[in-house]
């Protein structure tokens, strides 16, 4: 079993029950999360409408005409109870590039533009994250950032947007940021964010908090169903995938947009069968051996 | 086919909302107030969940190029066929050629206009209504403007027998300037202080104008929290939690002295704190809540919530019997 805390169980309102499985956030609260949102959507319970898997935490929205709050609240903590076991877990995922213009001029823009909101209005949002992370040389930051592989822990806000967080077994090693106190009225689409120890790309246009270190070159959703790879959902994020950003120059980003917009992309991906009982037994071993022929 | 001569401040197309996408981030949508769009549904004699208009603050002018039945419910706005007023919570036969002019409303923010047959938009993941930040479901994603062209069904067979027929009195809402929201406390509650917990159901709050279909926003007393260190991965503010996936009705402070109820077109998830959830009926209150009004918050239990969704659907069980066909 995941070495964790007990679920803690919340009636939001009539329509909703929330379990929180840590406070903090841990990829095996989220290994957790998945276990249990998977194990309830096979059930296809009547009454069941939405079941969303997130960062240590999940949420089932129910309709209380069909089934009663509390005996669903005494069904999911048994499913919470039993059916989390890792060694029984494995998740088909996939491993997804992100080429990714780090500290491009449109993302400086915007933090100029909002810079009144910031803590500290003299300072990039790149500079900011690198100098709270204790960095004073962008390309180590680059580095750091870009090596580490992500999971994708929750899918949400708008839609198609993915926090992703550093497969990482060293706390010290993750880059965090305070996120902007009021959040921005706009965010360029694409833009990558950094709030906490979470990231997200923007998938469209709007408001936000995170700090916004970099641009992707390649879209996350896809709603004109152009690019073969997201014919699917339009979607590019899937919770259990795993991100990896590649650093690109503005020449190859602006090559890779062209072919984006022509329709030609394919996004470089990999099939792996994710072992959550792996990650916690050979931590970040295990993450390299996935990672090898990427 | 319904002519849009002038498309009111904001007006889209909505039914009972969207389910089963909210894990891919899009959020319900649907009628804002679902009591007053249901019995829109009820007058004309359709299912409780066709697509109708949901207009806001300033309904719009609407021009017939066929014979249906209608019914305005919702804040009550002026209306007139072809100049003559005609009152809201009542069914009206329209011809062709007639000009339906909707303007303002004293109280209340959100009006129906439902039509026999409902609006003939196509189904986008599972619903009709409206999504505007995706641009999903609806008319093309968005809201009405002048010019619009919308196909609307053929009114039902036997319809026009509703025609006259009129909601008594005792069922229709008051659209009171101060509104009492029943909340269950939970989520992130632990985050506040008792004495925040006590500042924030003792006080009023004030509705801002800022307040929209994603959420509305409320100006009141500073409140207090916990002195807790941020949990790891959260970011580093006294209101930030790890982002978890927020319920529609979520209480949430973004700031020490703003609050906000999210709505049914809300972010899906996010990092504020959570004090507790609105229950959904009231979520009807606080989308007819205008600007510069005020409501406080009220506590209630599951089993309690629950006693008052009972209600509420014996109440329109018993309007189907009174306005049924």
């Amino acid at each position: 079993m995941f070495n964790l805390p007990e679920t803690s169980f919340n009636f939001g309102g009539d329509e909703y029950i929330y379990a929180e499985i840590s406070r903090d956030m841990r990829v095996e609260s989220n290994f957790k999360a998945l276990a249990i949102t998977e194990e309830v959507r096979k059930r296809n319970i009547p009454g069941i409408i939405d079941v969303v898997s997130s960062n240590a935490s999940y949420l089932v929205r129910y309709n209380p005409d069909v089934i009663s709050a509390r005996d669903l609240l005494v069904y999911l903590k048994e499913i919470d109870l039993t059916k989390s076991d890792p060694a029984r877990l494995h998740l088909p995922v996939r491993i997804v590039e992100i080429p990714t213009w780090y500290d491009d001029p449109v993302t400086q823009e915007y933090s100029r533009r909002f810079q009144n909101r910031h803590p500290e209005p003299g300072l990039s949002n790149f500079e900011y994250v690198m100098k709270v992370n204790g960095f004073t040389d962008k390309e180590a930051f680059i580095e750091r950032h870009s090596q580490t592989p992500y999971l994708i822990t929750m899918v949400g806000f708008l839609p198609g947007t993915a926090w992703h967080f550093p497969l990482s077994h060293h706390q010290n090693n993750i880059i965090q940021s305070p996120k902007y106190d009021s959040p921005r009225t706009d965010t360029p689409e694409r833009a990558i964010g950094l709030g906490g120890a979470f990231n997200v790309i923007y998938p469209v246009n709007g408001p936000g908090s995170y700090q916004l270190i970099g641009r992707s070159a390649v879209p996350v959703v896809d709603p004109t169903k152009r690019l073969a790879d997201l014919m699917e959902t339009s979607f590019l994020a899937r919770p259990g995938d795993i991100w990896k950003y590649r650093p690109i120059t503005e020449q190859e980003y602006n090559q890779i947009k062209v072919e984006t917009e022509e329709g030609g992309y394919r996004y470089k991906m990999k099939n792996i069968m994710l072992s959550p009982l792996e990650y916690l037994e050979k931590g970040e071993t295990y993450i390299r051996e996935l990672m090898e022929d990427f | 086919m319904l002519e849009v001569k002038e498309a009111g401040l904001w007006t889209t197309v909505q039914d009972m909302g969207r389910v089963g996408q909210y894990h891919l981030g899009v959020p319900p949508s649907g009628a804002a107030d679902k009591y007053s769009y249901m019995i829109g549904n009820l007058l004309v004699g359709n299912p409780i969940e066709f697509a109708a208009l949901e207009m806001t603050l300033l309904g719009g002018t609407f021009f017939f190029q066929q014979q249906t039945l209608i019914a305005l419910t919702g804040a009550p706005m002026d209306a007139y066929l072809n100049e003559r007023p005609i009152p809201f919570w009542q069914a009206f036969t329209v011809k062709e050629g007639d000009l339906l002019k909707i303007t303002s409303c004293a109280k209340g923010v959100k009006s129906y206009l439902c039509i026999s047959g409902g609006i003939d938009v196509p189904e986008v993941l599972g619903s009709k209504s409206t999504y505007e930040l995706s641009r999903i479901g609806g008319f093309y994603g968005r809201k009405l403007v002048t010019g619009d062209m919308l196909n609307i069904h053929e009114p039902l067979p036997g319809a026009f027998k509703q025609a006259g027929k009129s909601v008594p009195l005792e069922f229709v809402p008051a659209f009171s300037n101060f509104q009492e929201l029943r909340l269950i406390v939970g989520l992130s509650s632990y985050l506040v202080s008792d004495s925040g917990v006590k500042t924030f159901l003792s006080s009023e709050w004030t509705v801002s104008p800022e307040s929209n279909r994603l959420a509305y926003r409320y100006k009141g007393p500073r409140l207090s929290f916990t002195e807790h260190h941020p949990p790891f991965g959260a970011g580093s503010s006294f209101s930030n939690v790890v982002d978890f996936a927020y319920p529609i009705g979520s209480v949430m402070f973004t700031n020490e002295e703003e609050l906000i109820v999210l709505h049914n077109d809300a972010t899906t998830g996010g990092g504020f704190v959570t004090i507790g959830t609105v229950i959904s009926q009231d979520m009807d209150l606080v989308a007819q809540s205008r600007p510069f009004s005020t409501c406080h918050f009220v506590t209630v239990t599951i089993d309690q919530a629950i006693q008052i969704r009972t209600e509420r659907r014996k109440k329109i069980e018993h309007l189907v019997q009174l306005l049924g066909r």
